[in-house]
């Protein structure tokens, strides 16, 4: 067996952290003595249907359930895997085999030990089957064997590249305790996943629907002094305005994942009790997209999509509207994936509306009666208030070429029946959500062949062979440096064909009061343990 | 006739209504002469203030359209969604109401129950549900309201129906040997209608409301300049620019403060008696 | 033991009506586009079609309309509202959870609309045609007109965010964690803006009959016989007057119960209440099927007591009237 040199790393870095007691050396306030004790009030904008990380992969669970339960693996502060309940891991040539040694003396909130069934439990009835994204992730995960109590070797049917599963592990593998699912005929309905059990820092207390959920200090957490906090209580304040208000009153210390308004946002990101910044968030990139329906006559010419794409200024929009937290996008690989990031030397489509008009009138869509040259329906995606913006600014910016657009809200289970499955929109418009790997969630929005149905994925009615190939290479290249070239081909190509849009990168805005301490020193903070997060007096 | 004009002119309260109404309509016909432009395009800045910029006497919203547009253009759809959810509600609340008094027995028994349905059912979950069954647009928005709206009217319809049905013109009709759809609708039915009339401005005002609220919970149609969407969207900015909600909340206020003095106004002058409530 | 006997017949003789509204509202969804597993999905951030076809069957969406529709009806003949799928728990323990608030929360926007509509109505009454009568029917017809949530966004930056005298949101505040009397102070302070937006609309209104009625019975012959026999008249007002114009007030509040808890569900989304209401509206955004039923069976069941008290307070208002056998 080989190992890879990041994991030798990585490896040697964990344990270095862990003897000096500190997993994160990127400490902002060495020179103050942390403090042990306080409330952690977290601002919780949407409640989701359960708290188990292990089954849901989505920020509104991490926010808590990262707090209870842990992975195998997160990222340090420089974006690295870094092991939490694994703590070294090596892989076979051909990658069909990965290895992860657990971590000893490791025990669950109930006092039962942590042991390598636990991870074959999860990764083969949750991760696997149902787990989102985890089961496109371990689709060709044959078995998990466990020769002892500290070791899990996963096997795959098809080369897993050991980066992948890295860095999609801290979001895509939480480990749940066997014992309290094993005997349950549905693990979805098992009443755990409302009152969570793991090996994190804190302990589920209680969830107060609609209204709260408490966690408290575990006594007995595997990382000596940790945690700090002595509970944190997370308040459901469905306005965001309401939210911000709390905020200033001190009654919530942080905000995650961009809570706020943008204009709450801006306000406070002046005042000195908070500090307002993307920071501990660049592992949760996202970018804002226009999707072509290809069914559509006229959007299925490459020209009229250039046009439309010229049609729109959006270095005004998100100066305007967006403020400092949104950037110029370059397609579907964010500038922060500095994996992948392959520059911004892909085809673009800077603001230019001589040349839309142009692009348009070659197209043959010259403008008809009162100036219209066709007319689109724009489906945008419910959440988020920068989405509903950008769907009023394309509206407002189509206007202008002749395109008269007719913006069709919906609620969120309607819109992703009425585009993702009955197809049923010429423009859709929301978030794309890039998660640390290009083959996490991003190539499926171009892969031909996705199943009709599945939200996020191509449902375009768009097929390229080329990039279709490139996708699948890229996804079981073992060669980290392959990969990356394999992926910058894959952005050329896409920006070239344009089924989607991805023109604004977006990382999500914390804000949180000023006192707090070690906190945002990871790529996906929000989500992580703060274990060695505290309160200054 | 010429009294109740003279009765309804007499009532200040009445005056100001029909006044504020005349305003309110003044302003949806010269929308689009004052304001040629489309009111949800993009004018200039974002949330700048009222009476900073002459350019935009109300100043813009957050997505930077013209708000005083925005609110001419809403007196539009306001007077629409109500006027056309009104007459629904009331066509339907009126037929469902005079067979219901008409006839009796069975029919009115059957008739009374799916009234008595719509009544129990909270009128507000019933229009979340059919804005969610059949969208957001402001075709189904205004239906919508009308179908949640005609309970109150029928049973209106229904009372008057009982009380008139046994009268000596509907008897003397029936020996002169009048079908029962020539009596309903030519004999009974205008001599019921005028308090259905008056009450029509309640089913209005509260149409007005409701389709405000509904734009408010962002459930309206994105693509006409309504107050409620304003309100809604307002919502966001709230904090520091509040003048964004607080506008197009006044226009609503007096919008359905002018149709119901006006309804109170015609009350009084139609049934004289009752002048001193 | 008779009003009990009352009350059986009045809920039976309701059986076909709730029928009638739950399966309506039942057929009604399943034209809607997307289910709660589409919802769920959204919720989520992502997931792939063989998760959904599992969720799918999981919740039962995979059977035929009636086969679901007969399910539902079978399960609450034997007094099962079923299972949410949204919170993961049977329906009426979610029901029940999120009953107080609203029940507080209606009862105090009641009171409060019944209690000063009554005096304003009053005073009105007694100086009509003078100033105090102008200014409280002009102030009557300008709640009437005013939108609650509008109403309760400007309540918002006036006391919670200029003057910081009233809690912006919520129904208690956690942080605090207190027991008894401070508690129900605080959740007290959290009501009073809730109550103001959702009570003024019934308070313009019952001030316009209490004053109309006032006027009426203040001209009967009775009343003026007290007057010119020299009695006080605030006892001709209370043991007379007030006894006869309740009766339209009270008749009033069973037309609007229904109203109430539908203005419930804008002013619990301004103020961010754990009630009913809010349920109401997550429960059709997330398509949750077995959860807005239950609201509804609840809701009208709500409605029909709130009538039946009606009609008993009715009762002993009025001797005339026998509360019918």
């Amino acid at each position: 067996m080989t190992r890879l040199e990041m994991t030798r790393r990585t490896a040697l870095l964990t344990s270095a952290a862990i003897a000096a007691n500190v997993a994160n050396p990127l400490r902002a306030f060495a020179q103050e003595t942390p403090r042990k004790g306080g409330v952690f009030n977290v601002h919780y904008g949407a409640e989701q249907r359960q708290l188990n990380p292990s089954i849901q992969a989505s920020t509104g669970v991490y926010i808590i359930g990262g707090k209870i339960q842990e992975a195998l693996v997160d990222l340090d502060a420089n974006g690295q895997p870094v092991g939490v309940l694994a703590e070294s891991w090596e892989s076979t040539p051909d990658g069909k085999t990965i290895t992860f040694k657990l971590r000893k003396g490791v025990t669950w909130h109930d006092g039962k030990p942590f042991t390598s069934a636990d991870v074959q439990f999860t990764a083969m009835n949750m991760w696997k089957k149902i787990l989102n994204y985890g089961s496109t992730l371990q689709l060709f995960l044959t078995a998990v064997e466990t020769p002892d109590a500290q070791t899990a070797i996963f096997k795959y049917e098809r080369p897993m590249p050991l980066g992948l599963l890295l860095r999609a592990l801290p979001d895509l593998g939480y480990i749940s305790a066997k014992h309290l699912y094993e005997s349950s005929s549905d693990i979805r309905q098992n009443p755990t996943n409302l009152a969570p059990v793991g090996t994190g820092p804190f302990k589920f207390v209680k969830y107060e629907r609609g209204q709260y959920i408490i966690a408290e200090r575990n006594e007995n957490y595997w990382r000596p002094n940790a945690p700090y906090l002595d509970r944190i209580v997370w308040k459901v304040v469905t306005d965001r305005a309401a939210a911000a208000a709390q905020m200033e009153a001190g009654d919530i210390q942080y905000s995650p994942f961009t809570g706020l308004t943008i204009s709450d946002t801006a306000r406070l990101s002046k005042d000195k009790r908070f500090i307002v910044s993307t920071k501990g968030n660049e592992g949760n990139a996202r970018t804002n997209t226009i999707e072509f329906n290809f069914r559509r006559k006229e959007l299925a010419d490459i020209r009229v999509r250039r046009a439309i794409a010229h049609a729109i200024n959006v270095p005004f929009f998100i100066e305007n509207f967006l403020g400092d937290f949104a950037k110029l996008g370059t397609g579907p690989i964010p500038s922060v994936s500095t994996d992948f990031y392959p520059g911004p030397d892909t085809p673009q489509y800077p603001y230019d509306k001589k040349k839309a008009i142009a692009l348009l009138d070659e197209a043959g869509f010259k403008p008809g009666a009162g100036g219209t040259r066709f007319s689109l329906r724009l489906l945008p995606a419910p959440w988020g208030e920068d989405i509903s913006l950008w769907a009023t600014f394309i509206q407002q910016s189509l206007g202008e070429v002749g395109i008269p657009v007719e913006i069709v809200r919906n609620d969120g289970g309607g819109f992703l029946k009425q585009v993702y499955d009955d197809h049923a929109f010429d423009l859709s418009t929301g978030w794309h959500q890039y998660r640390n790997d290009p083959a996490v969630s991003t190539t499926v929005w171009y892969r031909s062949g996705q199943p009709k149905g599945a939200p996020w994925t191509n449902q375009w009615d768009w097929k390229n062979e080329a990039i279709d190939k490139v996708i699948d290479d890229a996804a079981t290249e073992i060669d980290p440096v392959k990969r990356k070239a394999l992926y910058a081909t894959f952005v050329k190509e896409a920006n070239t064909e344009l089924p989607v849009w991805m023109p604004i990168e977006q990382i999500f805005v914390t804000v949180i009061n000023a006192k707090a301490r070690n906190h945002s020193n990871t790529p996906r903070w929000g989500s992580s343990s703060w274990h060695d997060l505290w309160l200054s007096a | 006739m010429m009294d109740a004009v003279k009765r309804y002119f007499r009532s200040p309260a009445a005056v100001v209504g029909l006044l504020l109404l005349l305003v309110v309509i003044v302003m949806a016909i010269t929308a689009s002469w004052i304001y040629p432009r489309d009111p949800l395009a993009l004018a200039g800045r974002p949330l700048i203030w009222p009476f900073s910029n002459p350019r935009f006497l109300l100043g813009t919203d957050n997505s930077g359209r013209d708000i005083a547009a925005q609110i001419f253009y809403g007196a539009r759809i306001s007077l629409l969604i109500g006027g056309v959810a009104t007459v629904i509600a009331v066509v339907i609340g009126v037929l469902i109401g005079a067979f219901a008094g008409y006839y009796g027995g069975w029919v009115d028994t059957v008739l009374m129950r799916i009234t008595e349905a719509f009544q129990t059912l909270p009128n507000f979950v019933l229009l979340l549900v059919l804005v969610a069954v059949f969208g957001s647009t402001i075709t189904t928005v205004t239906i919508a309201v009308g179908i949640v709206s005609w309970p109150a009217p029928a049973r209106l319809t229904r009372a008057e129906f009982m009380s008139l049905r046994s009268r000596e013109f509907v008897q003397a009709g029936r020996t002169l040997g009048m079908k029962d759809i020539q009596l309903i609708l030519g004999e009974i039915l205008p001599n019921a209608l005028p308090p259905v009339i008056v009450y029509a401005s309640v089913v209005m005002a509260l149409s007005i409301l409701l389709e405000s609220a509904l734009a408010f919970l962002r459930l309206s149609d994105p693509n006409v300049a309504s107050w409620g969407n304003l309100i809604g969207l307002g919502r966001d900015v709230l904090r520091v620019q509040w003048y964004v909600s607080a506008i197009p909340g006044i226009a609503i206020l007096l919008t359905v403060l002018a149709v119901s003095l006006v309804g109170q106004g015609l009350n009084d002058a139609l049934n004289p008696r009752l002048k001193s409530r | 033991m008779r009003i009990l006997s009352l009350a059986g017949r009045r809920l039976a003789a309701s059986i076909p009506t709730l029928f009638l509204i739950l399966i309506g509202v039942f057929l009604l969804l399943q034209f809607a586009p997307g289910d709660t597993v589409d919802a769920m999905m959204a919720q989520m951030g992502g997931g792939d079609a063989a998760t959904a076809r599992e969720l799918r069957k999981f919740y039962g969406l995979d059977l035929s309309i009636p086969m679901q529709l007969g399910n539902y009806l079978w399960r609450l003949i034997r007094l099962d509202l079923g299972f949410s799928s949204i919170y993961g728990k049977p329906v009426a323990t979610v029901i029940l959870e999120r009953l107080p608030p609203t029940i507080l929360l209606m009862t105090a926007s009641l009171s409060f609309a019944f209690f000063f509509g009554l005096l304003l109505g009053v005073i009105a009454a007694r100086g009509v045609n003078k100033w105090p009568d102008t200014l409280i029917s002009t102030l009557g017809l300008v709640f009437y007109a005013t939108p609650s949530f509008w109403f309760g966004l400007m309540a918002i930056v006036v006391f919670s965010i200029y003057l910081q005298w009233l809690p912006a949101g919520g129904f208690e505040d956690i942080g605090a964690a207190q027991t008894g009397f401070g508690r129900t102070i605080d959740i007290a302070l959290h009501l009073i803006l809730p109550t103001l937006t959702l009570g003024l609309i019934f308070l313009a209104i019952y001030l316009r009959i209490m004053r109309a009625s006032m006027l009426e019975v203040l001209n009967l012959d009775f009343v003026r016989t007290a007057r010119a026999k020299g009695l006080d008249e605030t006892r001709v007002v209370v043991k007379h007057v007030l006894r006869n114009a309740l009766l339209p007030m009270v008749t009033l509040i069973g037309l609007q119960a229904g109203t109430m808890l539908g203005g419930s569900v804008v002013v619990e989304s301004v103020f961010s209440l754990p009630g009913l209401g809010r349920l109401a509206y997550e429960s059709v955004v997330q398509r949750d099927l077995n959860t807005l039923l239950g609201i509804v069976f609840v809701s009208a069941l709500l409605v029909i007591l709130v009538n039946f008290l009606v009609d008993l307070l009715y009762a002993r208002l009025d001797p005339r009237i026998q509360a019918e056998a």
